[in-house]
C-alpha cells in the first residue's frame, strides 16, 4: 500500500502524477484550485493586466493537463514545474520571446553522471523546506532574490533602484544561492 | 568531456527567474544541455521559484475559470510519457540550439568573412546578438577587446587566449576590460555561439571590417 504523502508539497505532487497516469479530472480540479490563483497572483505581480493574468492561470492550468505525463516527481516538485510552465508562459506571452531550453530527453545531451544522480537525491525540494532556506536569507539577499523572480528588469536597473553597485547585486545572488543550496542539501 | 567554465551561479538564477534575454537563455540552455552540474543549479534555482509561487497570495480567478477550463479538457490531447533515450554519441547539435540552426553545423550557411574565419548571424534579442563563429584550426581571431558583455560557448574544437584554454561545453564570459586574441586548436574547427550587446572592437584597424560584419 502507498504511503499517504505527508506534506502538502508531496500532496500536490501525487495529484499530478494522478493526472500524468490516468486524466483524474477530480485530481486536476484540486490542483486548479491550489495552483490558478498562485499562478494569476504572480503574473499579477510581474505586471500583467488582470485580463491577461487571468488568461494565461487559464492556460497553465490547461498547459498541466497536457503535459502531466512528463511530469517526474523525482525531479521536482509540483510547484515547481508548475512555476517553470508559467515563466515560460508569460515571456511567451509578455515579452513575446521564448525561454530556450535543454530536452531531457535529447540523445545528444549530455547525461547526467551516476554521482551526480546520487548527488540530487540528497537534496530536499520540498516547498517547505526550500521556503525555510529562503527565510533563512538576509534582507538584502532575499530581496535580489525576490526582484530577479518578481521584477522583470534587467540587473542594473534593480542595482539603480537599490542605490547599490551591479557587483554588489551579482555579489548578493551568488551568496543567496550559495546559502539556498546549503540549506536544501538533505540532512543524513 | 570535462567543463572547467560554467556561467556564475547568479546568472543561472535569473535564467531559472526567467530575467534572462532569448539570447542569453539560448547559450545558458545549451550550456546546461552538456553541464549537468549546472542542470543542478538551475534545478534548485528553479525550486526557489516553486516556492515563491506557493507562498504568493492568491488571487481568485473569475468564478466560472474551473468550469471554463474543464470543459476545453476533452479538446486538449496530454502529450504521452516520452520513454527514457538510449545514450547517444556526444555529436551533432544539442537542443535547444538545434531548433535555432538544425542538426548539423555543416549545413548552416556560413558566411565567410577570411580564409580561417566564418560567421552566421542568427538572431538579436534587446540589445544581445547571437551568431554562430567558425574558426579553422590554428587560425585565429585578431586582438580585440569587448564594447560590452559577451557569452562564448564552446561547440566544437577549442581555442586558448591570455585567459585560458577552452574546449566543448566550456561556457567563456568576457567583459569590456579583457583584450584578447583567441587561437583555435589544432585539429577540428573550433565553432563558437557567441553573445554579445555590442560589436566586437579590433585593435588593429586593418580587420575593422570583420568588426562591423561581426556587429551585423
Amino acid at each position: 500500500m502507498k504511503e499517504e504523502p505527508s506534506t502538502l508539497s508531496a500532496q500536490m505532487s501525487a495529484l499530478v502524477v494522478l493526472v500524468g497516469e490516468r486524466g483524474d479530472r477530480a485530481a486536476f480540479a484540486a490542483l486548479f484550485g491550489h495552483f490558478a490563483p498562485r499562478v494569476k497572483s504572480y503574473l499579477l505581480r510581474l505586471g500583467a493586466s488582470s485580463p491577461l493574468a487571468e488568461d494565461l492561470a487559464q492556460e497553465a492550468m490547461l498547459s498541466i493537463w497536457r503535459k502531466a505525463a512528463l511530469f517526474d516527481p523525482a525531479k521536482a516538485s509540483a510547484s515547481t514545474w508548475i512555476f517553470t510552465i508559467a515563466r515560460n508562459l508569460r515571456i511567451d506571452a509578455i515579452r513575446r520571446e521564448r525561454h530556450p531550453e535543454f530536452d531531457p530527453n535529447d540523445p545528444a545531451l549530455v547525461p547526467d553522471e551516476e554521482p551526480r544522480a546520487d548527488a540530487r537525491m540528497m537534496r530536499d525540494l520540498d516547498d517547505a523546506n526550500v521556503h525555510a532556506a529562503l527565510a533563512k536569507l538576509s534582507p538584502d539577499q532575499a530581496k535580489v532574490v525576490q526582484m530577479s523572480f518578481f521584477a522583470d528588469k534587467p540587473q542594473s536597473q534593480i542595482a539603480k533602484e537599490l542605490g547599490v553597485p551591479l557587483g554588489t547585486v551579482k555579489s548578493r545572488m551568488r551568496l543567496a544561492m550559495a546559502h539556498i543550496r546549503a540549506a536544501i542539501g538533505k540532512k543524513t | 568531456m570535462t567543463i572547467t567554465h560554467h556561467p556564475a551561479d547568479e546568472l543561472l538564477l535569473r535564467y531559472a527567474a526567467g530575467a534572462t534575454d532569448e539570447a542569453t537563455s539560448l547559450i545558458l540552455a545549451t550550456h546546461l544541455a552538456l553541464c549537468p552540474i549546472c542542470r543542478d543549479t538551475v534545478a534548485d534555482a528553479e525550486a526557489v521559484g516553486g516556492a515563491l509561487l506557493v507562498s504568493g497570495h492568491p488571487v481568485a480567478l473569475k468564478s466560472n475559470a474551473l468550469e471554463s477550463v474543464i470543459a476545453r479538457l476533452d479538446d486538449t490531447v496530454p502529450l504521452p510519457k516520452r520513454p527514457k533515450p538510449e545514450p547517444a554519441p556526444a555529436t551533432g547539435v544539442v537542443e535547444p540550439l538545434r531548433s535555432y540552426i538544425g542538426g548539423s553545423f555543416d549545413d548552416v550557411r556560413w558566411n565567410k568573412i577570411t580564409r580561417g574565419i566564418s560567421f552566421k548571424p542568427l538572431f538579436k534579442s534587446g540589445n544581445a546578438r547571437v551568431q554562430l563563429i567558425r574558426t579553422k584550426p590554428g587560425q585565429g581571431v585578431g586582438l580585440h577587446t569587448h564594447r560590452g558583455e559577451e557569452f562564448t560557448l564552446i561547440m566544437t574544437g577549442g581555442y586558448t587566449d591570455v585567459t585560458g584554454h577552452y574546449t566543448r561545453g566550456d561556457l567563456h564570459s568576457a567583459t569590456p576590460d579583457i583584450l584578447h586574441r583567441p587561437l583555435a586548436d589544432e585539429g577540428e574547427d573550433c565553432i563558437v555561439l557567441a553573445v554579445s550587446d555590442a560589436p566586437l572592437k579590433f585593435h588593429n584597424p586593418a580587420v575593422g571590417l570583420i568588426g562591423k560584419i561581426f556587429g551585423f
